[in-house]
């Protein structure tokens, strides 16, 4: 009866530990190297002779942030035309994508920029999309230039780097810029285990997400 | 559309067995600090002989619609090990209710309302219920305990007195969980790593006063020390000793003292409180300097009343904090009073100590880094006498009195703060003083002087600088006792956290990805050789796990399609689980039904918390004249395969001229039957032999100068196989209500077939349909009488949309073709 317990005032602690865990899909024509770019931000490592994909890689890869976590689950998608219709399935709830071209291919970037549009018309509303010029390094091979890229990005809203997998130029800056990017506020938190690694979006799931499924 | 209650009710109940009962059901539950804030969570309270159980359910949906979408996160026994209560929630409409079942303890957050009120109930009936069974009752509920992953799957949990907290299939909501649990782990290990001991100067103060109000300025007792202190402790016993503070825990005096206190801390520094707890009369404030505060976290405390009814006119209060990375606790206690209840002060200690809880972790007093221990703890001077003891203190010989001191005494036995660390005490008796004097009683009870106000402290890194009584503040029959340490607390450089924490992620990361589920499959792409109607062919793939977990793998739905392949395809196993190192054969199987030109799906093979793999399967299709439409056929004049390909789709495309009033092979097959099978017994019963149909098929599509070659029941089969997979049914789908409406009467058939059936199917139906009569002719040798061939013919003739694998006789369809058995047909022949 006479007892009082309970939380007493709390001053500003500080807000270290809150992980924001984002599903991330990269997008686009085979061979520019959207598993290269993946391999080098996830170890670190390059192989001249990457294996083409033929379905979807999972990787997990965390990024810290001054305040915040960001732990990215990536799906990395099969760049063969044939398996296009089947690209739903991963960026369904995305909440960011990185669209790659080679920058030595124009066609590749033609390839890059119907991703774009498809995302923009298929993917959830909120989905933080970043174009990726990559294999910078044959810049002396260079067939987009960087300033058409650059305006086309500011054109549609995209995040935009020239990267390279193999020397690992840009590869870290475009993550975490995806990363700074994407919302994380408590709101918009969402299941972290339903959405998590490997679960599937399937009949059910169907609708875009709300972006940003943060966690503490 | 909002499930009701009730719906969602009937669900739950559809998950346990009939007799498992669900008494009652809570929705909208959260978990407290759960790594989720979605309210996904159910409880469900199931009752099975007598026996209780609450059931936390999560559902996939924000409303679930079958059973299926709920799955069982955890499962607690309502025995006599269980027990709950409530505190209030976050805002008014919350509250949070804390279930404890042996060592475990779960927290969930519930919206207050009809519902709640009504679960409680039912919680509560069901705990009192459970005190008179036997736990051994619970057996019924270990299949729900063996729905668990593996790892969790150790042995019965309910024998091993800890809950297990099931995640069913739900390895990543796991690792979620594991994953923040480990980081935490793993920073205190490595904590060295990343901070450095800084000496922050801790004042601690404990002041008996008797009930008074405040008077005085408390600058020389709380500011004594040149420097301002970085964190004060202030501890108050007996602020208040009315009636009403003692029966309602209420008091203006809280405020007015805390208003003495703040006025009396250190003017060189600004002080911001951190935590104010007070137990009826026993209050403790812990301020910081102003420029820690922002590095303070995790601040709660508890009160525990000792003594009469434990209402707290004796007692405890602590509260806990964080200061950068080392944790603090300050406990301020009264313990109860009279020189020869010692044994009594040493149990409310114990009672204080183990029993006083802050609701998270860390939870007890001694699990904090740093303890401070402060209060009129009421030891006293035995086996002396007041005289006795005046005298010694004149002489100035402490060390004689502090020998025979009760808290020293009991302390040395270990019987009251064992491991805890006093400093030499230099200062006179703080009590019992005549009011406003330093005079020692001088009342008629004349009470002994005693050391009754005392400060430990118990932890690493704490150093005492002074400890000393105030002799100047004289309101008290007590004199305010204090003593400063200089604490080493460790502070969190950040850079190097940042690296630490980065790190560690960074490993965490590597070894999650090293242990995502690693499988290769042997062909990424799967051909069949040229696919012909109703002969599968067998291909194989292998898939072998070349990672260091067991791969679950299954099969899975792309988006917008119903099913994981084709229906021209069969995957055995579609979903199994392969252990390191091992293999799986999985049987693909094609079986052509319909007319393809190709067959091609691409096969999504998913591994369980880890990537997809695609294999496309693919092949070419053999025309049959099985699976076309009438009208195609009866342009065809010759076997279809023998057509050229622009023949062939001038054909199909309905174009070219009509070259038979009912197809080719309809009138080979029939004319066969005529001539060879009207006599013979069960003509459509018996089953053939597999090679003899696909013989059969090919003398129709590739033509031969031979005599059809099968026994007159294969040609039959053939037959019923052929109008079974025509493209459309002899009767088309959309006309089939309508036969089924006439059946009763000849007439309205037959004016159905005259009037909607197009030439060609209803040539080709009348056609069936003298054959069939002509077959009753022999009703003596075959065996058939017209209803059972009705019955047969009519599922074929009027076949459902989808096929089934066993038709079931519709009497309306039998009834329709019947009529055409049993009538004359010439008068049908000619359209009006």
């Amino acid at each position: 009866m006479a007892n009082r317990s309970g939380a007493a005032q709390r001053p500003n602690g500080q807000t270290q530990g809150k992980i924001c865990q984002f599903k991330l899909v990269l997008l686009g024509e085979s061979a520019v190297g959207k598993s290269s770019l993946v391999l080098r931000f996830v170890k670190g490592q390059f192989h001249e002779y990457q294996e083409s994909t033929i379905g979807a890689a999972f990787l997990t890869q965390t990024i810290c942030l001054d305040d915040t976590t960001v732990k990215f689950e990536i799906w990395d998608t099969a760049g063969q035309e044939r398996y296009h219709s089947l690209a739903p399935m991963y960026y369904r709830g995305a909440q960011a994508a990185i669209v790659v071209y080679d920058i030595t291919n124009q066609d590749t970037f033609g390839r890059a920029k119907t991703w774009v549009k498809e995302l923009q018309r298929q993917a959830s509303p909120n989905i933080v999309i970043a174009l990726a010029g990559n294999k910078q390094d044959l810049a002396n091979k260079r067939m987009v230039e960087y300033e058409e890229a650059q305006t086309y990005a500011d054109e549609n809203g995209l995040l935009f780097m020239e990267t390279s997998a193999k020397t690992a130029m840009n590869v870290n800056d475009i993550f975490l810029a995806i990363a700074k990017k994407l919302p994380k506020n408590e709101q918009n938190a969402g299941q972290t285990g339903n959405n998590a690694q490997g679960r599937r979006l399937t009949e059910g799931d169907t609708g875009p997400k709300t972006a940003g499924n943060c966690c503490k | 559309m909002l499930a009701s209650h009730q719906d969602v009710f009937n669900i739950v109940q559809a998950k346990f067995l009939a007799a498992e009962v669900v008494k009652s059901i809570h929705l909208n539950v959260s978990v407290v600090d759960g790594p989720s804030i979605n309210s996904d969570r159910i409880l469900a309270l199931v009752e099975y002989n007598k026996s209780c159980a609450l059931f936390v359910l999560i559902s996939s949906r924000s409303q679930p619609i079958s059973f299926s979408d709920l799955s069982i996160e955890t499962v607690i026994p309502i025995d006599p090990n269980f027990s709950c209560e409530t505190e209030p929630g976050a805002g008014q409409h919350y509250v949070i209710l804390i279930i404890k079942y042996k060592q475990s303890r779960f927290q969930y957050n519930i919206e207050i309302g009809k519902d709640s009120c009504n679960f409680a109930a039912e919680l509560i009936k069901s705990k009192e219920g459970s005190s008179n069974t036997n736990p051994n009752n619970n057996t019924w509920l270990e299949k729900y305990f063996g729905t668990m992953n593996n790892s969790n799957r150790n042995s019965d949990p309910v024998d091993q007195g800890e809950l297990v907290v099931i995640r069913d299939g739900m390895v990543q909501g796991q690792t979620a969980i594991n994953r923040e649990s480990m980081l935490k782990y793993q920073l205190k290990l490595k904590e060295p790593e990343f901070t450095q001991k800084q000496e922050f100067s801790i004042f601690v103060g404990t002041w008996n006063v008797n009930g008074q109000p405040p008077t005085v300025s408390l600058r020389s007792w709380l500011s004594w020390d040149e420097n301002p202190p970085d964190v004060y402790a202030v501890g108050l016993q007996e602020i208040d000793l009315s009636k009403e503070a003692f029966f309602f825990n209420d008091t203006p005096r809280e405020a007015e003292w805390q208003k003495f206190v703040m006025d009396g801390l250190h003017p060189n520094a600004k002080y911001r409180l951190v935590a104010l707890a007070r137990l009826v009369g026993i209050q403790l404030a812990v301020m910081v300097n102003n420029q820690h505060y922002r590095y303070v976290k995790n601040v709660s405390f508890d009160t525990r009343g000792t003594g009469l009814l434990g209402m707290g006119n004796k007692g405890g209060v602590a509260v806990r904090l964080e200061l950068h990375n080392t944790s603090l606790c300050f406990v301020n206690c009264h313990l109860a009073a009279h020189v020869e209840e010692f044994e009594r002060r040493n149990q409310d200690y114990k009672d204080i100590d183990t029993r006083i809880n802050f609701r998270k972790s860390p939870h007890e007093i001694k699990d904090h880094d740093q303890i401070y221990w402060l209060g009129d703890l009421n030891y006293r001077i035995t086996d002396l006498n007041t005289s006795q003891v005046k005298t010694l203190l004149q002489r100035s010989e402490m060390n004689t009195l502090l020998k025979v001191d009760q808290l020293n005494q009991q302390k040395e036995r270990g019987r009251v703060l064992v491991n805890y660390i006093e400093g030499d005490i230099t200062f006179p008796p703080t009590y019992k003083f005549d009011l406003n004097s330093d005079t020692y009683d001088t009342s008629e009870k004349a009470r002994p002087p005693a050391w009754t106000d005392r400060i430990l402290w118990r932890g690493r890194g704490i150093h005492q600088v002074s400890y000393r009584s105030h002799m100047d503040i004289k309101m008290s029959d007590h004199k305010p006792v204090s003593s400063l340490f200089m604490s080493e607390i460790s502070v969190v450089d950040p850079s190097k956290y940042r690296k630490v924490h980065e790190d560690l992620l960074k490993k965490m990361d590597k070894h999650e990805n090293e242990f995502l589920p690693q499988v290769t499959v042997d062909q990424a792409e799967v051909t069949f050789e040229l696919v012909k109607f109703r002969e599968p062919q067998f291909k194989e793939i292998i898939i072998a796990n070349t990672g260091v977990v067991p791969a679950e793998f299954e099969f899975i739905k792309k988006l917008d399609e119903s099913s994981y392949c084709k229906d021209w395809l069969t995957i055995m196993p579609f979903c199994g689980s392969i252990n390191p190192g091992e293999k799986c054969d999985v049987k693909l199987e094609v079986n052509l039904e319909t007319d393809l030109e190709t067959l091609y799906d691409i096969l999504v093979l998913h591994l369980k918390g880890g990537k997809d793999m695609f294999i496309t399967v693919n092949g070419h299709c053999q025309k049959s004249c099985i699976t076309q439409t009438l009208s195609s056929l009866v342009r065809i004049q010759v076997p279809i395969m023998h057509l050229s390909k622009e023949e062939l789709a001038s054909a199909l495309n309905n174009q070219g001229p009509i070259y038979y009033s009912v197809p080719r092979e309809l009138w080979l097959l029939v004319d066969h039957l005529y001539r060879h099978g009207l006599r013979t017994r069960d003509l459509f019963e018996s089953c053939a032999l597999h090679e003899e149909l696909i013989r059969i098929r090919d003398w129709l599509d590739f033509g031969s100068k031979d005599q059809i070659p099968g026994t007159p029941q294969a040609v039959a089969e053939t037959f019923l196989l052929f109008l079974s997979y025509t493209k459309e049914p002899i009767i088309p789908f959309d006309l089939q209500d309508s036969c089924v409406a006439a059946a009763n009467n000849f007439e309205n058939c037959r004016q159905l077939i005259l009037q909607k059936l197009n030439d060609i199917h209803r040539t080709a139906f009348l056609y069936i349909c003298m054959f069939l009569q002509e077959l009753l002719k022999y009703s003596n040798d075959n065996g058939y009488d017209a209803k059972t061939v009705a019955s047969l013919f009519g599922d074929i003739l009027l076949r459902d949309p989808i096929r089934n694998s066993k038709p079931q006789a519709s009497r309306g369809k039998t009834n329709f073709v019947y009529n055409f058995l049993m009538n004359d047909l010439s008068s049908s022949l000619i359209p009006k």
